[in-house]
């Protein structure tokens, strides 16, 4: 019988600890447990053996850590048919007469992948399939991905799993006491990833006991549609007399488990700490229970790294600023690559409270493919909220989804044939919620009733390719009702049918309804209202109009999801009264105090700086400017105070906190003079080109940003290749930029050589450039050895050795 | 079979084992007035900083304990005489020798304050480089806090048998090369135990992680170093003269 099957119809019984067990019999500490394959098969087929007598119906191969980060192109395949043969070896001299099944295992690579660690995802995927092929090639019944403590790993491993085999494939997670994996998820995240990525069953295994992953397996069962599984380990080790002991015995154990299946677990086994004593046990207590049915949960949730939003009851507010659709600064920060400008609009829209962020970057003159990827990536950096994809290229949706780290909203489908056929492969392989819009190659109905018929021609055609209704969520498009007086009236009633009959989420852009009016944001607000009215349950919309966010929270409180309307008593108060204009503060006298070290300060805008008030700095410099001219201000306030600061940093009057505060405030100042001159003729404020990055292997670059700060303030055009840049990316930049001046940073003496391979490249590409180094392992000895120009102890003293290079 | 064992302690960052040191963050952020008050406006941001931080600290230690032997004044690991021939680093080194001199067992481990600061440092990296130096250096400030609360559980375990501890000493100090980090992370298993990973340049993700090692025995007489004066690194802005304890 194929194991699918099987679980289908049987509560199915998985083995239990095998390092622990091989500890006892003499692997020792640090010994790779993979090479008892070949140099001890018969207590590998021994241990799996009781397993297999015990009860167990699959038992997994002992291929852990059988991967080629830790073997080599030789030993590995040697290592893994060796393994399999063992598993089938014990099948075979087993007693038991239940099913049997031999599980390919397979556990993390152990590298955190990028942004946090530098490992890249797409290495991640390539060494697990690996790990894939050789072991489907030895004819294995099943993939079993185990002990996963982080979802991006898990999700390179299950799509080497899906691209590599045809095997049915089981994930397992490790979730820590908080009931997270250690890199946040949570186990919603977990099943929206997986489960949309066609995984067979899903569940957790290691870390705790029975008893401590009691909220993981409810939330497992909660919202999981596939089979849930269970692999616990005999509670924590301890330490008693000098021996170890696990306290959790089979008895407690296997009542515990035997609870869990009784609710709805359908596979079970143990782990760390477990023998075949506690699958014994387990099979016993759980002998009598039939398996609780499967039913699909209909739970519509996507996903971030951290945590699953569901679309239900409250209305999903989905921020739609990163989008240039008329937005000239947003066009020119996608030209310019200026990322950080992107990503300040997710933040800023984080902050106001949106659930989801959209992400669209399509411009005609730019590679969307790559920006898309880069934009995710960078967001998902820096940002937990899921995002909506939101492309017409097919290339770049492919790129993105792949990329993403959970399951995302995708923007979008319609009811052209063309359209689903490149979309729906695309959602059935990487899972996500697809926004459908109602429209079909005879374009946007104005009848509500033709509207419904194409999300049932979208339903079926979903179905065909496996994918189910509560992943789709229908877009009815809000038209303008200065076009056409019923626009708004056909959107609502197709959104009603297709949220009430038809049973299925439903989204809009409301802002296209008040297109030609005036007081766009009134009407607009109140159409949000009648459409979560009609049973809305996302919009894609502007968080930072107060007249919408006044609609849904008081949506929410008038319709019992805020209790005690506590989110609306929290939040209103943000949008009752119209934000006034910032002035300048009340009560400051110009020309008064003195800075730390008695340097007469000339202003209040040099005072706020120098004491480092961000927002004052920013409001007096606006005040300023209506009658004193940008570059005025910019040499007779701004860098008299950044002179104090930074002379007060030299002489250790004042700390680096201060200096980075100052940097802030000052920065603030500078973007009012840039907007106000931008509105004039250009002229340039650059004091030139500097280019910085952190060397290849490094991924620490806290010292370079605050290089990279304090420069910028000075004027200079710091162009930043971020962390871990190989030398040739480095050279491939300054050569571009023309820039005179190279800032390398390194914390590790591991980097340092990595350090000095780029000052080689760039003497020999690009000799015009000087080279600044600095970092925590520098000293003036080590910059001397590799070849720099010049070793920076801080930012200051980068800063000065600039400025003297580019006054020179 | 004790030392085939590897036991994992997760524990509440707000614990008392675990005081905070706000002097010390500050030095960390390269605030080091030796005794200067701090400004009040910097010091609100730190405790800002602190506070939106307090709960997504996540702190965590795996451990082994292991039966060393002396030969020619270095410890060897027990296992060291079964076919595994690997565990040599640990005598390696003559200052770690030093440190645990006396002992009869070691205590090698893996701490972390969890990814959540590194998290919080990237995403104030683009918002406010300022935080993210507090945060940097409050994330520093309680990864060593977490090692020394540690520690002093296992003092206090290890003195209920009559025995004591040496000062710990880490991989990357004095003589014992960095690389032996590679040694240690096959040792303790750290990802799968307690997420750490260690990439190809021997740094630690999460960034707040240390690991070190530390001696037992019944009468230990090791060399207590004091980290800031026995370092080579002499210009360092961070150097303490404290009075060895």
């Amino acid at each position: 019988m194929n194991v699918l099957e099987y679980i289908k119809q049987n509560i199915t019984y998985l083995d239990g600890g095998m390092g622990t067990l091989l500890q006892k019999r003499g692997l020792l500490p640090g010994e790779l447990p993979e090479r008892w394959n070949v140099s001890h098969p018969e207590v590998i087929v021994e241990i799996q053996k009781s397993y297999f007598d015990a009860g167990s119906n699959i038992v997994c191969t002992n291929t852990f850590g059988a991967n080629c980060l830790k073997f080599d192109e030789e030993e590995l395949p040697v290592l893994i048919r060796a393994a399999v043969e063992n598993a089938r070896r014990a099948k075979e001299l087993s007693t038991g007469t239940q099913e049997k099944f031999i599980a390919l295992d397979i556990g993390s690579i152990g590298k955190l992948l990028k942004p946090y660690g530098d490992y890249d995802f797409e290495d991640a995927v390539s060494v697990y399939a690996k790990t894939v092929e050789i072991g489907a090639q030895c004819g294995v019944d099943l993939i079993f991905i185990e002990t996963m403590n982080d979802s991006y790993d898990t999700k390179a491993a299950l799509l080497a799993a899906k691209e590599n085999s045809d095997l049915p494939v089981f994930v397992s997670n490790a979730y820590g006491e908080d009931g997270k994996l250690m890199t946040g998820a949570t186990p919603a995240v977990m099943v929206a990833m997986l489960e949309g990525m066609q995984a067979d069953a899903i569940g957790a295994n290691c870390s705790l006991g029975p008893k401590q992953l009691k909220r993981v397996v409810e939330e497992y069962l909660e919202y999981a549609s596939v089979p849930v599984l269970l692999k616990p380990n005999a509670g924590l080790p301890r330490s008693e007399n000098g021996q170890t002991v696990y306290d959790v015995l089979p008895e407690e154990f296997s009542q515990d488990v035997a609870e869990y299946v009784a609710s709805g677990v359908r596979i079970a086994g143990g782990c760390c700490g477990t023998t075949p004593d506690y699958i014994r046990a387990v099979v016993e207590k759980t002998a009598g229970l039939t398996p609780v049915p499967l039913r699909e949960k209909n739970r519509t949730l996507i996903s971030s790294y951290t945590h699953a939003v569901e679309f239900s009851t409250s209305p999903i507010l989905i921020g739609e600023r990163i989008n240039p659709t008329g937005k000239k600064r947003f066009k020119e920060a996608l030209r310019s690559n200026d990322i950080n400008y992107i990503l300040g609009e997710g933040l800023s829209q984080q902050e106001k409270g949106v659930h989801v962020l959209d992400v669209n970057v399509g411009l005609p003159e730019i590679d969307e493919v790559k920006m898309l990827r880069t934009v995710c990536y960078e967001l998902q950096a820096i940002i937990d909220l899921p995002l909506q994809i939101d492309t017409t290229d097919v290339t770049a949706m492919e790129q993105a989804l792949r990329y993403y780290n959970g399951k995302a909203m995708i923007n979008s489908v319609n009811g052209k044939q063309e359209v689903m056929r490149q979309i729906f492969p695309l959602v059935r392989k990487y899972g996500g919620l697809v926004v459908c819009l109602t429209l079909d190659e005879e374009g946007i109905p104005e009848q509500a009733e033709r509207r419904v018929e194409i999300a049932r021609n979208i339903i079926r055609t979903a179905e065909e390719y496996g994918i189910p209704k509560k992943d789709l969520i229908f877009d009815t498009l809000a038209m303008a009702v200065s076009a056409d007086s019923h626009a708004a009236l056909a959107t609502l009633q197709s959104l009603n049918t297709i949220r009430h009959e038809l049973g299925c989420h439903t989204s809009l852009g409301v802002s296209n309804v008040s297109f030609g009016l005036p007081n766009r944001e009134i009407i607009t607000a109140s159409f949000f209202s009648l459409a979560m009215e009609n049973g809305l349950s996302a919009a894609i919309m502007n968080p930072n109009s107060a007249e919408m966010m006044k609609s849904y929270y008081s949506f929410r409180a008038l319709h019992g999801i805020d209790l005690n309307c506590a989110d609306y008593i929290e939040n209103i108060g943000r949008y009752a009264t119209v934000a006034t204009t910032p002035g300048v503060p009340g009560g400051s006298t110009a020309g008064v105090g003195s800075a730390q070290d008695g340097t007469p300060i000339q202003s209040d805008l040099q005072r706020a700086i120098v004491k480092g008030l961000k927002e004052q700095a920013a409001e007096l410099t606006v005040a300023m400017l209506e009658t004193v001219e940008p570059l005025q201000i910019v040499s007779e306030h701004i860098i008299p105070a950044l002179d104090i600061v930074g002379q007060g940093f030299e002489k250790k009057t004042m700390y680096l906190p201060q200096l980075l505060m100052s940097a802030e405030a000052s920065q603030n100042a500078f973007e009012q003079i840039k907007k106000k001159m931008s509105e004039g003729p250009s002229e340039s404020v650059s004091r030139g080109k500097f280019v910085i990055a952190t060397v290849h292997g490094d991924i620490h670059d806290i010292g370079k940003n605050i290089v990279k700060l304090i420069l910028e303030n000075y004027g200079f055009d710091v162009i930043d290749l971020g962390k871990d840049v190989p030398s040739e990316t480095v050279v491939d930049a300054v050569i571009e930029q023309n820039a005179p001046l190279v800032g390398l940073s390194a914390l590790m003496t591991t980097t340092v050589p990595a350090m000095e391979e780029t000052i080689k490249q760039l003497r020999q590409r690009a000799p015009f450039a000087k080279v600044v180094v600095g970092g925590a392992v520098l000293t003036q000895e080590y910059a001397d050895s590799i070849g720099a120009d010049y070793y920076a102890k801080d930012a200051m003293a980068t800063v000065r050795y600039a400025m003297q290079q580019t006054e020179a | 079979m004790q030392e085939n064992t590897i036991f994992i302690k997760q524990y509440h960052a707000g614990d008392a084992l675990f005081p905070v040191n706000e002097k010390e963050i500050a030095r960390y952020a390269g605030y080091y007035g030796a005794n200067d008050t701090m400004e009040e406006g910097v010091n609100a941001l730190m405790h800002l900083v602190m506070d939106e931080m307090r709960d997504a600290l996540s702190f965590r230690v795996c451990y082994r304990r292991m039966d060393v032997v002396w030969e020619n004044g270095r410890p060897v690991l027990q296992s060291d005489s079964g076919p595994n021939r690997e565990e040599k680093w640990l005598s390696s080194s003559a200052m770690l020798a030093e440190c645990l001199a006396g002992s009869s067992e070691v205590v090698l481990f893996a701490a972390t304050a969890g990814l959540a600061i590194d998290r919080y440092i990237a995403k104030n990296q683009r918002i406010s480089p300022t935080k993210a130096l507090f945060a940097q250096a409050y994330g520093a400030e309680r990864v060593e806090s977490l090692c020394n609360g540690f520690c002093r559980e296992m003092e206090l375990q290890a003195a209920k048998s009559g025995l004591s501890c040496t000062a710990r000493f880490s991989p990357g100090y004095g003589d014992l090369k960095l690389e032996t980090q590679k040694d240690v992370f096959r040792m303790l298993d750290c990802s799968r135990q307690i997420g750490v990973t260690l990439n190809d340049s021997l740094l630690m993700t999460p960034s707040k992680s240390v690991t070190a090692i530390f001696g037992i025995g019944e009468c230990v007489g090791g060399k207590r170093r004091n980290k800031c004066r026995d370092c080579g690194k002499t210009d360092c802005e961070l150097r303490t003269v404290e009075e060895e304890r």
